[in-house]
């Protein structure tokens, strides 16, 4: 703005227009990484659920005897850490689904998932500040 | 018409065995490839039927009169017109073709109908959950709300086959089970649904 002070705005994204665009691994009701369009796949009630990687706030792996639980946490207002505060959102007034939780048996398969949603998160990060440095 | 319609590699609520789903005036039926029960739904219980893209092809979801709802998963896109027919001709329902967010966004509206609840975004279904799969829901924060599935204790038992549709099993159907969904609601919107206005 005109006191140099960067505003941040929000911007439209979108995972898939049809969906033929789905990775066929959904078939198998599991949590499926498409990394082509930056997006995790979540089985909701045995619908394929896409959640952009810019709505996804972080994810994390616990244990609990035989169990592992993955947890996604998605950006949502309120959540009131730090400079997360001036996080833009379309619509603040909206509902938001704020976080997810998985269960398996397969911890390791969580602790990649988790990773790879990480380095999603990274990659989508890295390509916006490079945008933004070629826009100055 | 043939006096009954037959389509192969269907799955009931989430089965993980696919099985044979036959129409007739009468009404429907499953029946799995393997062992197990064979589910039939009468015409007369037959009270709305969408049609939709789900996990393992294209999915009918019918809306009981007694307000369930049977999800079979696995039709292919060309077989609408059929059972378009199907329904229209024998249930006298028409099958609404239901479009799904495809956005990816997890901001939208939570609207609660006769049997589940549904997230819409842009005025699209993004998913639905049925009353039945929710265990449990508290207040977990100032504007958030945690929503608990029936997963239960043996839930690496879940799953099986049969035709045991309708409760608590659909959260754990395949290997990731969903146990927990928060959402975060606004106070101001809270206060005009309680109101019973429209936000």
């Amino acid at each position: 703005d005109q006191n140099g002070v960067e505003v941040k705005k929000f911007k439209r994204f979108e995972s898939y227009k049809r969906d033929s665009q789905f990775p066929p691994k959904v078939r198998d009701m599991s949590i499926v990484i498409d990394q082509k369009n930056a997006t995790i796949v979540l089985p909701v009630m045995g619908r394929p659920v896409p959640f952009h990687v810019n709505t996804i706030k972080n994810a994390s792996k616990s244990d609990e005897g035989e169990w592992s639980f993955l947890r996604i946490n998605f950006l949502s207002p309120g959540q009131g850490v730090g400079r997360k505060d001036d996080q833009p959102f379309e619509d603040a007034s909206a509902h938001f689904v704020r976080s997810l939780t998985f269960r398996s048996t397969d911890g390791d398969r969580y602790a990649d998932i988790a990773n790879q949603i990480a380095n999603l998160k990274r990659e989508a990060v890295k390509k916006e500040q490079e945008k933004k440095d070629m826009e100055d | 018409m043939a006096a009954i319609e037959s389509f192969d590699n269907i799955y009931l609520d989430l089965s993980k065995e696919h099985g044979k789903c036959r129409f007739a005036e009468t009404g429907l039926g499953w029946k799995p490839v393997g062992p197990g029960d064979t589910f039939t739904l009468d015409q007369g219980n037959i009270g709305g039927a969408q049609w939709s893209r789900a996990a393992r092809g294209y999915e009918i979801k019918i809306l009981q009169r007694n307000s369930g709802i049977i999800q079979l998963d696995g039709f292919q896109q060309e077989d609408y017109e059929r059972l378009s027919k199907i329904f229209k001709n024998w249930y006298s329902t028409n099958l609404e073709n239901k479009e799904h967010s495809l956005r990816g966004w997890n901001w939208g509206k939570a609207e609660f109908g006769k049997a589940e609840l549904t997230f819409n975004v842009q005025n699209r279904p993004a998913f639905e959950i049925p009353y039945s799969e929710i265990s449990n829901t508290n207040l977990a924060g100032r504007n958030e709300i945690a929503v608990e599935f029936a997963v239960g204790e043996g839930g690496k038992a879940n799953g099986q086959n049969g035709a045991t549709p309708g409760k608590g099993k659909k959260a754990s159907a395949g290997k990731d089970q969903m146990v927990e969904m928060r959402f975060y609601i606004p106070g101001t919107t809270t206060r005009k649904e309680a109101e019973g206005g429209d936000a």
